[in-house]
């Protein structure tokens, strides 16, 4: 018996151990590993975390990862995928394989109630940006309390007018983040309804002046797009906002515990 | 206001690069077991993989990458013979 660990990518409906025609991270070759009518793709590695001090061999890790899973998604049409850098371990007298068929085991009746949730859907991931110079007009326009309050400032003189300046900003971002909030809900109701489930992700930083509003992931039926683009679409061609709307991904948001 | 133009979703370009590689790093089926380790357990190590996003994001876009990954994993001429952790045979 080895002591080697097992490198999971994902796993999907199957029942013919084999190996597949592919290398995996480190150039190790790929196999399909049966049990349970589950096929697990896994490569032999060591048995402990995945690291590098080479951000660019990480990277490289990290992609070919992807790779794989994405190759396995289109050969076994429904996958569960795995993050990157799960590994199981020898334990006990156990093998690594022994340990991944007693998981398969256990977990058979889920997971394969969580392909059947998966069959034919996809991820696709969605971000609003705003840019707050188109907005912010837009906003002061209607805002009679902003309006007042530019108009006190540039009345007085220099000193009171910082502190009003001050107090005229402060006031401006509360209003864009009060405006901020309208839009996110609104978008999201609208995205909701047009996808299957639908995960709220954290905003990212983006290249100023623009703002991202929205990010979410969400899960729909691949053949059923048609909804959700023209939401998109729409939300993209109001004034001020960009729309972004990638995929379609392997379900990795939607394969964790009551996902 | 409904539109008839629909937005289709893409997997081109940096910013959907990091999307796919945010998901691939944080995302995906994680199991809470003793014989299990992932990444979720090793912060410095995905502060790491962050800072390599980063590298590689202003270098190529997803479409290069893809062409760039793929030779690494496509068949090779290893003979593959025995499944890995030959010590159990699984039931045929």
């Amino acid at each position: 018996m080895t002591a080697r660990g097992l490198y999971i990518y994902c796993v999907a409906k199957g029942d013919r151990e084999e190996p597949l025609d592919l290398c995996g991270i480190e150039g190790t070759p790929l196999w399909a590993l049966t049990d349970q009518g589950l096929v697990a793709i896994v490569q032999e590695c060591e048995p402990k975390p995945f690291a590098s001090a080479d951000q660019k061999v990480f990277a490289n890790w990290l992609l070919i990862h992807q790779n794989i899973v994405d190759l396995a998604w289109e050969r076994y049409e429904t996958i569960i995928p795995f993050g990157f850098g799960t590994v199981i371990l020898p334990t006990n007298g156990n093998s690594a394989r022994q340990n991944l068929n007693e998981w398969l085991e256990k977990e058979s009746a889920e997971v394969t109630r969580k392909l059947e949730y998966l069959k034919n859907k996809a991820e696709y991931g969605v971000q609003v940006l705003w840019d707050p110079n188109v907005i912010l007009p837009r906003i002061r326009e209607q805002d009679a309390e902003i309006q007042q309050s530019e108009k006190e400032t540039r009345s007085k003189p220099a000193g009171v007018a910082y502190l009003l300046q001050r107090k005229l900003e402060e006031l401006i971002r509360q209003r864009l983040e009060t405006a901020a909030d309208v839009h996110f809900k609104t978008f999201y109701h609208r995205i909701r309804e047009c996808v299957e489930n639908i995960h709220i992700e954290k905003v990212r930083k983006e290249d100023p002046p623009k703002q991202m509003i929205l990010n979410v992931s969400c899960l729909q039926n691949k053949e059923a797009m048609t909804a959700l683009g023209a939401v998109l679409e729409n939300i993209g061609q109001m004034p001020g906002f960009d729309v972004r709307f990638t995929g379609p991904w392997p379900p990795y948001s939607f394969v964790t515990a009551g996902g | 206001m409904l539109n008839q133009t629909s937005m289709e979703p893409t997997r081109q370009g940096r910013a959907t690069l990091v999307d796919l590689l945010d998901r691939v790093l944080d995302k995906g089926l994680l199991i809470n077991a003793d014989m299990i380790i992932s990444l979720a357990g090793v912060p410095l190590i995905a502060v790491n993989i962050r800072a390599a996003i980063a590298s590689v994001e202003t270098m190529l876009d997803y479409g290069l990458m893809r062409d760039f990954i793929l030779p690494q994993i496509l068949p090779q001429d290893t003979p593959l013979q025995s499944p890995p952790n030959t010590g159990f045979h699984p039931p045929d």
